[in-house]
């Protein structure tokens, strides 16, 4: 394997361990830091420029730093938090989900075998020109659909936050 | 090998460039003040007190380092390091000039000529708010958790103008190349105005000339360290080169938002009506557009030394209700005009 995927897909796996293992709000966010750039690492390596940047400037830029904000509003540094949930309900929950949520990676596994040889990179891939050719061409609908999907919950988020005031 | 020895070169020299500059801009702020304030300031040291950021540098290196007992010592120490690491890596996509020709060899005058230069100036310019955050976190103090929590507020809020206000740029020249954004600038349009940012995007410098300083966290946005209300907010606990790193971090950012202020809105090295490599030779011609780029961005230097000793502080409640209430809208309103406009000349 290439020593330079090796290296970073262990730095976002040791980072994703430690960040649901910390007991601290704030280093546990710092790990969720570490496992965003280190995939833009990856996506970096994958000639795929573009997304590693919004990989890191919307995710690492703007929803972790809007976490982050939550947790230095709410909580104070000397605050811990347990580290297993005694609620059992909870557990099973979680259970149920992780189990899920494995079988879907594992479904995603059927198309290993494309991935694990070197294939010809197109030319310009990667391309800023390119990519907005494939969501404003090709892709179209898909991206019309996700925006609307956000705007329900933009609109979702404005009505419960007006009806607690 | 030798283009990595040509890029080692610019990435060694870009780096010294920035510490002198930054290094000077403690003496030019400190000497500023006292002019807009009427009094002499360090005057001291070496001619017009220029070695007075020497003496300060050695004050620094040589005070005790103490960390609080109750801070959190990883977090303490790492904060400054990831204050100043974006804040030196964002220049690397910046064109400080045109190009040179060394023994028939052109070399560009940039480290990085990428196709994203701009979401990546965007990207690292994010970062640097979690040197901020963690730095207050880690000092375990009041005050400091004040100034982090600030800082956070106040990039949620502007990075969006800021973003909206550069998208318009990109929608202008279609490219997100920085150097080629100065590229596009040279020669004049409409007859007699210089083919600069400036002119086609008034609204869009004014956005972002104010996000910028929001951005920087400089008077009148320094609200995470405003010294009247939280002590000096996220730096209260640091001492010695500690606090260095944070004050340092501050002028190479000031100094990188200066460089893409000239190099999106002002034409990056070109001088209006004169296209100077045509007078010029080659290596002369890499030299003065060097030179042209940094005075320009000196100019702005300047003018984030001037704004901070001029205009008093934001409040709080102010700071987001201009950012929401009226650059967000102006933003899309701009980000409108821009696309609308660029749709009819096509």
């Amino acid at each position: 394997m290439d020593p330079y995927f090796i290296v970073f897909f262990i730095m976002a796996l040791g980072a994703a361990i430690f960040m649901i293992t910390a007991k601290d709000a704030l280093p546990s966010a710092l790990g969720l830091l570490t496992v965003f750039i280190a995939l833009s690492a990856l996506y970096l390596h994958l000639s795929a420029p573009l997304v590693a940047i919004f990989q890191v400037s919307i995710y690492a830029g703007a929803i972790l730093v809007l976490i982050v904000f939550v947790i230095m509003l709410l909580t104070v540094p000397s605050e811990r938090f347990q580290l297993f949930q005694r609620n059992m309900s909870y557990r099973i929950m979680g259970a149920v989900l992780g189990a899920l949520m494995t079988a879907l990676l594992a479904i995603g596994l059927k198309g290993v075998k494309d991935i694990i040889y070197k294939r010809e990179i197109p030319e310009g891939f990667g391309h800023p020109h390119l990519f907005g050719d494939f969501l404003f061409r090709d892709y179209l609908l898909h991206f019309e659909v996700a925006s609307v999907l956000l705007l329900v919950a933009l609109i979702g988020a404005i009505y419960l936050s007006k009806k607690k005031a | 090998m030798e283009a990595w020895g040509v890029a080692l070169i610019k990435v060694v020299f870009i780096w010294a460039w920035t510490l002198i500059i930054a290094t000077l801009m403690t003496w030019v702020e400190r000497r500023g003040s006292a002019m807009i304030q009427d009094r002499l300031g360090p005057n001291v040291c070496g001619p017009f007190g220029i070695l007075q950021p020497l003496a300060d540098g050695i004050k620094l290196f040589t005070k005790e380092d103490i960390v609080p007992e109750k801070a959190k010592k990883i977090l303490f120490a790492l904060g400054p390091i990831m204050f100043a690491l974006p804040a030196f890596s964002a220049y690397a996509v910046i064109p400080f000039g045109d190009k040179i020709v060394i023994g028939g060899k052109e070399i560009i005058l940039q480290v990085a000529d990428v196709n994203i230069g701009f979401l990546y100036i965007m990207a690292i310019g994010a970062m640097s708010v979690y040197g901020i955050v963690v730095g207050g976190w880690g000092s375990n103090n009041k005050f400091s958790i004040l100034g982090g929590l600030r800082s956070t507020a106040q990039l949620i809020s502007y990075e969006v103008p800021f973003g909206l206000a550069l998208l318009s740029v990109v929608i202008i020249y279609g490219t997100f190349s920085l150097r080629e954004i100065v590229l596009h600038q040279q020669g004049t349009f409409l007859g007699f105005l210089p083919n600069w940012g400036i002119f086609k995007q008034p609204l869009g410098f004014i956005l972002f000339i104010v996000t910028a300083y929001c951005e920087a966290n400089r008077v009148p946005f320094d609200l995470p360290e405003a010294e009247s209300e939280i002590v000096a907010g996220y730096h209260t606990e640091y001492g010695s080169m500690r606090l260095g790193l944070y004050l340092f971090g501050e002028y190479v950012n000031m100094y990188t938002l200066s460089a893409l202020m000239v190099t999106l809105y002002f034409g990056g090295w070109h001088i209006p009506y004169i296209d100077m490599s045509k007078f010029l030779g080659p290596v002369a011609y890499g030299i003065a557009s060097f030179l042209v780029f940094f005075l320009k961005t000196c100019f702005f230097l300047w003018l984030f030394v001037w704004v901070r000793w001029t205009v008093p502080r934001f409040r709080y409640d102010q700071v987001m209700s201009l950012g929401w209430k009226s650059l967000i809208p102006l933003a899309l309103l701009n980000l409108f005009i821009t696309a609308f406009l660029v749709q009819l000349t096509i």
